[in-house]
């Protein structure tokens, strides 16, 4: 009989929808730190270099740039760091939960 | 045909022959137009788009045009890719209630995925999503649906509200919102479209750097040891691409469903 519309309810399933869900999870959070250490570059590097063009102070981009990337790995590791932070419940529908 | 391709089909170019070894290069990504209509010039990358575009309309619709019970034959392989993507992308990110995103993200990686594979294929040769043009309109779609998303369910205020991570002390806060603005309007999907482009371009590369030193060190020579080497290491690239190809089409349409869910709930 068809397969699509079938939901996951043995207990294989529900462990390869648990482990999905991870995986899912995982990419999601490894690509949001990679995102927040860019984004907290180039937004403090940019904000160095509008200080740095306007007093004359080259020095100023790339030290806002160092600012961002700290701000950035203190935020990654106040959010994600502690145990537990990211750990989630598996999705009810997704075990065949009712 | 590539340039450096052209340098070794135009002759002897081999080791020991006094002439060097013609690296790939950008020239390598760059075609001759197959056809121009006026100021339109009609490329490899562009059929390969097209080809790519029309396989997965065929594939889907010689396999569901005539859905029967019992799935036979090509209902079943499609049946397949459907319940992978839902099961291993979709549900998990946005379950159930997610199923109405199905065709999208089924439609999304087997796009992707089959213009990844066109790497592989003998004459075509070439991933198109390697010419960084092909994968911006993807992720303008994926952007776009992501933000009305957003602003349907959320509203405008409530969804830059819902982006601002509250839960931290005050002072932080409001060193955290360029940040946090800056990643979400203009990092995540920049990461998007760059991580594709970049892993096919590299690919590309990587299979050209191999195959045009296997038939420049083949010759009479000790230069024959090495081409047996660089032929070995070819096809170590192709089984990796092989792996790639589908991983690359896998990362962007779990992402793709990531930011889908992010749009329809609160993310913090």
């Amino acid at each position: 009989m068809s397969s699509i519309g079938k939901e996951a309810v043995t207990g294989v399933d529900r462990r390869r929808a648990a482990a999905a869900q991870g995986r899912a999870q995982g990419l999601d959070i490894g690509w949001t730190v990679f995102s927040y250490l860019i984004a907290g570059m180039i937004a403090y590097g940019g904000i160095g270099w509008l200080i740095g063009r306007a007093v004359h102070v080259a020095l100023l981009f790339p030290i806002g740039m160092l600012i961002g990337l700290a701000i950035s790995i203190g935020f990654i590791i106040y959010r994600y760091g502690r145990q537990g932070a990211v750990e989630q419940p598996p999705r009810k529908e997704m075990t065949g939960g009712r | 045909m590539a340039g450096d391709v052209r340098v070794l089909a135009s002759g002897g170019c081999h080791i020991f022959s006094g002439c060097g070894y013609p690296a790939p290069s950008l020239d390598s990504f760059m075609f001759r137009p197959l056809f121009s209509v006026g100021s339109f010039h009609f490329t490899k990358p562009m059929l390969i788009a097209v080809i790519c575009g029309l396989g997965v309309i065929a594939f889907f619709w010689a396999a569901f045009h005539k859905p029967q019970l019992i799935p036979r034959g090509i209902q079943n392989i499609g049946e397949i890719g459907i319940l992978a993507v839902r099961d291993q992308i979709l549900r998990p990110s946005l379950g159930k209630r997610g199923d109405t995103y199905l065709p999208f993200l089924v439609s999304l990686f087997f796009y992707i995925w089959l213009m990844n594979l066109m790497e592989l294929i003998p004459v075509l040769q070439f991933p198109a999503m390697s010419r960084i043009g092909f994968v911006w309109p993807l992720v303008f779609i994926v952007y776009f649906l992501y933000l009305y998303l957003g602003f349907k369910h959320q509203g405008f205020p409530g969804y830059i509200k819902n982006m601002i991570p509250w839960d931290v002390p005050k002072p932080i806060l409001i060193i955290l919102i360029p940040i946090e603005l800056l990643r979400f309007f203009v990092v995540q999907p920049f990461t998007l479209g760059v991580r594709l482009f970049a892993n096919m371009f590299a690919g590309h590369l990587l299979l050209l750097i191999f195959i045009l030193a296997t038939w420049y060190l083949a010759s009479a020579s000790i230069g024959l040891l090495f081409a047996a080497g660089s032929f070995a290491m070819t096809f170590f690239v192709f089984g990796l691409e092989l792996l790639i190809d589908l991983l690359q089409a896998f990362i962007f349409t779990t992402l793709t469903a990531v930011y889908i869910a992010s749009s329809l709930e609160s993310a913090h």
